[in-house]
Formats: structure tokens, C-alpha cells, sequence
């Protein structure tokens, strides 16, 4: 009988231990973000969408040997100046295949393929997640999501 | 209408309820099959494969270094464990000697690693439950903090990719040593308040003690591994029994269970979450200096033969059977998942139980499908 | 002529402004409900529809009363349709005799009637039809059991409801509500140490009457998916959630009247500190919600008959016992 009492009384003061945590919890300012007006920073080292400084490449192709996934695509031509220095043929990145690990980035002898901050990538068609390098403003929809 | 009929009539009857893959509360894509009669489960079938993706397969058509990023979607709750796991196995296929520093610094991703994994696996635990969000909530909080470190350290969130064959990608940020401290600062009392919700609520004893007992023979038998086996008394941890990295330079205990039930599971997950602070604040105060990064662009190409490494993951071994023939590409790898063995004991521990208890038992087994599936 | 048509208004009026006072109060409570649980869990909980998503109720039904109204093949017609019906209905009729205090000395209770605490007690065991209803009509296993489950616990859980009641009648000495609330003019109930025991298990027991955590087993999202509506959708979904809601209201607002004085208390006006009472309940009920675990089938019946009623039984004789002093 008396361990009917005790038990019935020990199982009230734990539950009550436990509203005692939620209680405190709930003057714990929330750690929540409102999302689209407030954002998180993202870290130096994040992984967002492959990007390339074109000026710096030397189009060596380790980049696109590396990638598990094989969403790089790079093709080079002779160069038409007397140093034959090759030139870009085309750059394509194709975003649905990425698998976003980062290896061109630290496969690359001269950091000219990197990764940038986006991290908003949803859009409504496939063809806009195949992507041209070599085009300057091909993020612009991206890092502005509000600019139309 | 005779007796007969009637009693036909109004008789009663086992029936099947399909459980999953869309169900709230089979983490993931895991598909049950229960035979029930009224509440209690008669019988139970385990259907898996909706998340398969042949990882095996792909892995024959990837370098060494390309098959990274793979295994983190293994077990996407503990990405870095994976790396670290396939990596020691390509280095013990090329006997590769890691640096010192590379060392401590993978000891303590793999454990802060095992504490996110933990975290989640409990809270979700309790959710099946029934306690609605709330301890979810606080673990993902908690969880938090481990992997914006490990946002800072390797850039992702989920997928790390951190892990190199010879080293890691990268030495970890300025500041990083202060960081991972705080967290295992922050860390400890917030552990005191989930004991403090779980651990003598009467509801959650009731629910969870003597549910679902995985007695030592069976869990040995059926290849349980992990938390779930220790928490069924035989205690064996890879980090202590076979030692890899340098886990023998640390100190720390492998708690065990007596009964091998899910509050033991439990027990044992939460117990294991405080000795993995315990090395990862030893690895990080004696983290010695020199450089643990390797270069990303090498070609590995291993003697012919075949080598298996196993790790102790937060699920259990994970094991990496690898077959080389000489070329930069694997010619065979197996990957031994843990969560796969400890699936195969669910039907086993819920025959007889009630609905809310077979959900209970599947929670505190904490699987994961993607490594079930590969 | 005229009386009978004027009496007419009247109930018309009276009728409007109860059914209102349900909706807003539910609407209220979902929102309060989505903030409390959102707090707790270091959340904000809605925040973009009005004042930290006040009108975030208003936008939900809204869409439900959009939505198509699904009628699954197979089901029970007759018991799918009035399922939803029986499960707010009774609800609705309580509010009848809940004395919500008086304003300017009008007494803010529809009907006193002398048996009101009966008839309340009558009409919210109709509740449980409704969800043992949908449970059978629906066509689906896991409603079923959801179904079969509230039948189980309805059984174990209306002794000690009531037995805690009739602890206050007897205190009372009245089945009236008003009446019981002016005895409790001096002192509230809940401040004596028997009717402190019977305040605890009417909560209890409430708790599981509505189907909330710990004892919401008829609706076990891990286990049953949603249990007796799973397979609802649209307004007959929103009419179940009213349901819910207007009941815990009126569970908590029986409790603050039957234990805590009800519209009875210093300073402010009597309707205000109903309110305060009663949504102070309704608030410690979420709170257990969004702390404790669901406790499972068997458990809850042998809590319920192990402690719940012995405890309530022995808590009503010793109750007999000081009055016959």
C-alpha cells in the first residue's frame, strides 16, 4: 500500500521535473530564423554552386576528371594567337547531376573553379540548371532572388 | 442460420496493416507488414529497398577518391563516420600512414559525429513515442551546433566529404579548437535536461522497459552491432576491442546494458553520447600540430587483393570489403551496413507485442534507410 | 402572438453568439495552441498572417472550407457523414448551461437547469461516438483502430470523471452549475485536500476524455497515422479539429467552475476571470502535450483502473465522510 503511495507520488514529482524543463525552455529565446527576411550566413568554406574565373584556368580538365558525377564538361581548342595557347571551346555545368562535394574546387592547381554562397538553387525548369561557365552573369537570378 | 455460421459471423480475425513506406513514424521508406489481431502483432515482414541506389555498383565505376561523397549518403545522419570509415579501408588496402594530426583531428569528427547521430536517433525514439516534436526539437538544437562546426570545417551541412584517403581536405579553421570546446561546454547540461525528460518520466519507463528484450545470444547471432548490442550486455566496441586511429591513446568507458530492451537502448545511446565528449575533449586538448591534408588529385592505384576494414559507427560496424585488381578503380567493394543486421531482429522482437510497442522497438533499433538499402 | 416569436429571437440571438463565441474561442485555441507548442520548442510558431500570426487560423479554415470534400471508396455512408456531426455536436450543446459569469446582472448562462452537471456529463460521452464512428466508417485499418481504441479508453475514463464530479456536487449540494459556483463564493474547492486529489484526476481523466497527450491513443500519429481521421479531409477534417478544441475548452471550463470558483474572484469581472481560469487550463493541457510521451493502450486502461478509480473512490467516501461530520 505504502509503495502504491510512493509510486503514484514519485511518478507526479518526475513528470513535474520534466515540465520544469519544457517551462524553461519556453523563456529560452526561440533559435528559429524567419527565413526569407532573415538568412543565415553561410560559412567561408561553404559549398554552394560550382563557379569559374575564367581568366584564371588553365583548362587542364582536372576538374572534370575528378567529379564523381560527371557534370563538368569542358572542351578545349587550339589557340588561333602564335602561342597557340588553347581557348575555351565551352564550359557546361550541369547542376542536376552535382552532387556538390567540392572536389574540383581542391582538385584545382589554380583555384579557378570554386564554389560559390548560393544555397537558393530551387527553380521551375530543368533547363535552367544546365549552365554555362563561361557566362558572366549566369548566378545574377540566383544571389538576387527578388530582382526579376 | 445454424450455430456455426454465426459464430463465423461474429468471429474474429487477424488481419494485415501495410505500415509504411509512408508512415509517420518508420523513419524513412522502411515497409512493414504486420499481421495483427486487434492491437497485438502476430507477425511481422520487413520489406526494404525503396531507397536503393547501387551503391555498390557505382562505387565499380569511381576512383577511390570519387566514392567519398558516396558514402555520405549511407547513413546521412552520420556522413562523417561513413568517410572516415571507407577511407581507412582504402588505407589499409594501400598502407597508407596517416599523420599524427590528421588523426586527432578525424577522432574527434567521428565522435561529434556520433553525438549528432545519437541525438537525433534518441529524440526521434522518443517521438515515436509520442512526445510530440518537442525532445526532437531540443536534439536538433543541440545537433545544431555540431554541424555548423562541421559547416565551418568542411562546408556542408549534411553531405561533409570531408574525409581523405591519407589525411582530410582540409585542417580545421582558425578558431575551430575554442569552437569544438564550447560545444562540448554547451553540450553537457543540455545532456542533463534530456536525461531529465526521459530518464525517470514515468510514462517513458512504462513504455520502454522490458519492450522488445534482444537477449545477448540472439543479438550475437543475428549480427546486431552497435549500441543495440551493448545494450544487450556483450560488450564490444570496435574503438577499445580493435583499435583504429588512435582511440588507444584515449580513456574512456563503453557503457553496456543489463536487459537488452529499448530503454537500454536508449540508456546505452545517451551514456555513449557523454563518453564521445569525454575523447573528443582529450583529442582536442592534446591535437597535435602539422599538416593532416592531402592532395586531392591523386590517383590511387592499390596492389591486386582485397582487404576489409571495419569502424565503429554511431549504428554499429560498418565494414568496407574492397577488391582491387591493380587499376584506379575498385574491381569489387561490399559495404556491411549495420543497420541492415539489426532490421533483421525486428520481426523476432515484435511478434506478441502491442502496435505502440513494435513502433517503440523499431525507434530504439534506430536505423537509417539509406544504409540499409545502399 | 408576439411572445413566442420574441422568445424565438432571442433563442436565435443567444444561439448566434454561443456558436460564435465556439468558433473564435477554437480558432483562438489553435493559434495559442501552434505559439504554446512553438515556445517551448524554441520556436516562433506563425508569425506572417497578422500580429505574430494571429490570423493564422482564420487562413487554415479558409482553405479547409476550399478544400474537396473526398468521400474515400468503401466507406460506412451514413456513419462517415454524421461522424463529424456527432463529434461536435454534443460538444456544442454544453455550452448550454456553462455559466460563463454576468455582465451589468445579466446572468450569462443560456439555461440553468437544476440537472446541468448530468447533462453535461450525458452529452460529452456522445463525443466519443462520433469518433468511434468515423473509426468504423471510414474503410481503413489504422481508423479502425483508432476507433476501437477511444471505445476502450471512453470506458475506463468516465468513472473517474465522473466520480470526481459528483466529489464537487456533494460539496456543492446541488446539480446546478450557478449553484455550485456561489458555494464556492468563500473558498474554492481546489484549496481542500480532497477536492484538491478530485481536481487532480478530473484533469486526468479530462485530459483523456479529449484525447490529448499522454492519452491521445485514438489518434497516435507514430502509431496510427492519425487514428479515427486519418482518412478525413476539408471542412469534415475542421469539424473533427473544432471538435477537439471547443471540447477542451469545455472540459477546462467545467473544471474551473466545478473546482476553481469559476466566474467567482476579486477585482476584476466575473466573465474575465472565467476566461483567465479556463484558458489557463486549456494552456497547462498543451503544456503536458508538448512534454510527455503517449502512454500505450493496456497501460492507460490499468492506470485507469488501478489508480485512477480506486484513488477517486476513496477520495468520495472520505468526502462523505466530512460531510457527515
Amino acid at each position: 500500500m505504502i509503495k502504491y503511495f510512493t509510486c503514484i507520488i514519485s511518478g507526479i514529482w518526475n513528470l513535474a521535473k520534466g515540465l520544469f524543463v519544457t517551462l524553461k525552455n519556453v523563456f529560452v529565446k526561440p533559435v528559429t530564423l524567419q527565413y526569407p527576411t532573415q538568412k543565415l550566413e553561410m560559412t567561408q568554406r561553404y559549398r554552394g554552386l560550382v563557379d569559374l574565373y575564367p581568366e584564371k584556368c588553365i583548362k587542364c580538365g582536372q576538374c572534370v576528371k575528378i567529379c564523381p558525377t560527371a557534370c563538368l564538361d569542358l572542351s578545349v581548342k587550339a589557340g588561333e594567337g602564335a602561342d597557340k595557347k588553347k581557348e575555351f571551346g565551352h564550359f557546361k555545368y550541369n547542376m542536376e547531376l552535382c552532387c556538390f562535394c567540392g572536389l574540383c574546387e581542391q582538385v584545382c592547381p589554380t583555384q579557378a573553379i570554386y564554389m560559390n554562397k548560393i544555397y537558393e538553387i530551387a527553380v521551375y525548369e530543368h533547363g535552367k540548371l544546365h549552365i554555362d561557365l563561361l557566362d558572366k552573369d549566369k548566378y545574377d537570378e540566383w544571389a538576387n532572388p527578388d530582382v526579376k | 442460420m445454424d450455430d456455426t455460421s454465426l459464430k463465423e459471423d461474429i468471429g474474429t480475425e487477424e488481419f494485415w496493416v501495410n505500415m509504411g513506406p509512408q508512415h509517420p513514424s518508420t523513419h524513412g521508406v522502411l515497409r512493414l507488414e504486420l499481421k495483427l489481431s486487434g492491437e497485438t502483432v502476430v507477425d511481422g515482414i520487413v520489406h526494404i529497398g525503396y531507397l536503393h541506389r547501387s551503391m555498390e555498383k557505382i562505387a565499380e565505376n569511381r576512383t577511390y577518391t570519387q566514392f567519398i561523397p558516396f558514402t555520405d549518403r549511407l547513413d546521412y545522419l552520420a556522413s562523417m563516420n561513413n568517410n572516415l570509415a571507407y577511407v581507412l579501408a582504402v588505407e589499409k588496402l594501400m598502407g597508407i600512414e596517416v599523420s599524427d594530426r590528421a588523426k586527432y583531428i578525424r577522432v574527434i569528427m567521428a565522435e561529434l559525429g556520433r553525438i549528432a547521430s545519437h541525438l537525433f536517433g534518441i529524440t526521434t525514439f522518443v517521438q515515436d513515442l509520442g512526445a510530440f516534436a518537442t525532445p526532437l526539437f531540443y536534439g536538433m538544437r543541440e545537433r545544431e551546433k555540431i554541424v555548423e562546426l562541421f559547416d565551418d570545417v568542411c562546408g556542408q551541412r549534411l553531405t561533409y566529404n570531408y574525409m581523405r584517403v591519407g589525411g582530410v581536405s582540409r585542417d580545421l579553421p582558425n578558431g575551430a579548437d575554442g569552437k569544438i570546446k564550447g560545444i562540448i561546454k554547451y553540450l553537457r547540461p543540455k545532456f542533463d535536461d534530456l536525461e531529465a525528460l526521459f530518464n525517470s518520466n514515468p510514462i517513458f519507463t512504462a513504455r520502454t522497459r522490458g519492450v522488445g528484450v534482444l537477449t545477448a545470444s540472439k543479438a550475437v547471432n543475428y549480427g546486431v552491432t552497435g549500441p543495440n548490442l551493448r545494450a544487450s550486455g556483450v560488450k564490444w566496441d570496435l574503438r577499445k576491442d580493435e583499435p583504429y586511429l588512435c582511440y588507444d591513446k584515449f580513456t574512456f568507458d563503453i557503457p553496456v546494458g543489463n536487459n537488452g530492451d529499448a530503454w537500454d537502448r536508449y540508456k546505452v545511446r545517451m551514456d555513449e553520447m557523454r563518453q564521445s565528449l569525454r575523447i573528443a575533449e582529450q583529442a582536442v586538448l592534446g591535437l597535435p600540430e602539422g599538416d593532416p591534408t592531402v592532395k586531392a588529385g591523386r590517383i590511387f592505384r592499390p596492389e591486386p587483393g582485397e582487404t576489409y576494414m571495419r569502424s565503429e559507427n554511431p549504428r554499429g560496424e560498418l565494414g568496407f570489403y574492397i577488391v582491387s585488381d591493380g587499376s584506379p578503380i575498385p574491381f569489387r567493394m561490399k559495404i556491411r551496413s549495420p543497420s541492415f543486421s539489426n532490421i533483421a531482429v525486428l520481426p523476432d522482437l515484435i511478434r506478441g507485442l502491442k502496435i505502440a510497442d513494435a513502433v517503440c522497438v523499431l525507434g530504439s533499433l534506430d536505423v537509417v534507410m539509406g544504409e540499409i538499402d545502399r | 402572438m408576439i411572445i413566442p416569436v420574441l422568445t424565438l429571437i432571442i433563442m436565435l440571438i443567444v444561439g448566434a453568439v454561443v456558436l460564435g463565441f465556439i468558433a473564435v474561442s477554437a480558432m483562438f485555441l489553435i493559434w495559442w495552441e501552434r505559439k504554446v507548442s512553438a515556445h517551448i520548442q524554441t520556436r516562433y510558431g506563425p508569425m506572417r498572417v497578422g500580429w505574430h500570426g494571429a490570423l493564422q487560423s482564420v487562413a487554415d479554415v479558409i482553405k479547409l472550407l476550399l478544400k474537396e470534400n473526398i468521400t474515400p471508396s468503401g466507406v460506412d455512408r451514413l456513419s462517415w457523414w454524421l461522424a463529424p456531426f456527432f463529434a461536435v455536436v454534443p460538444v456544442v450543446m454544453v455550452f448550454v448551461c456553462i455559466p460563463f459569469g454576468n455582465i451589468f446582472g445579466i446572468e450569462l448562462i443560456a439555461r440553468d437547469l437544476n440537472i446541468g452537471i448530468l447533462y453535461i456529463m450525458a452529452l460529452t460521452s456522445i463525443c466519443v461516438l462520433g469518433i468511434f464512428m468515423a473509426g468504423w466508417g471510414s474503410n481503413n485499418k489504422y481508423s479502425l483502430l483508432g476507433g476501437m481504441r477511444s471505445a476502450a479508453q471512453i470506458v475506463s475514463y468516465e468513472i473517474p470523471l465522473v466520480l470526481a464530479m459528483v466529489t464537487a456536487v456533494m460539496f456543492a449540494g446541488s446539480l446546478s452549475m450557478q449553484k455550485i459556483v456561489e458555494a464556492q463564493k468563500g473558498l474554492w474547492f481546489v484549496f481542500q485536500p480532497n477536492m484538491a486529489i478530485a481536481f487532480a484526476i478530473f484533469i486526468i481523466a479530462g485530459t483523456a476524455e479529449v484525447n490529448r497527450t499522454p492519452f491521445d491513443i485514438p489518434e497516435a500519429e507514430s502509431e496510427l497515422v492519425a487514428g479515427f481521421h486519418t482518412e478525413y479531409s476539408g471542412m469534415k477534417f475542421a469539424m473533427f479539429f473544432l471538435g477537439e478544441y471547443t471540447n477542451m475548452f469545455v472540459i477546462s471550463a467545467l473544471a474551473a467552475t466545478l473546482f476553481l470558483g469559476g466566474w467567482s474572484g476579486p477585482f476584476l469581472p466575473p466573465v474575465i476571470w472565467f476566461l483567465i481560469k479556463t484558458y489557463g487550463l486549456v494552456t497547462f493541457m498543451m503544456w503536458i502535450r508538448w512534454t510527455l510521451p503517449r502512454v500505450r493502450v493496456d497501460q492507460l486502461m490499468g492506470f485507469a483502473w488501478k489508480v485512477l478509480t480506486p484513488v477517486s473512490f476513496a477520495n468520495l467516501i472520505v468526502a462523505g465522510w466530512i460531510l457527515m461530520k
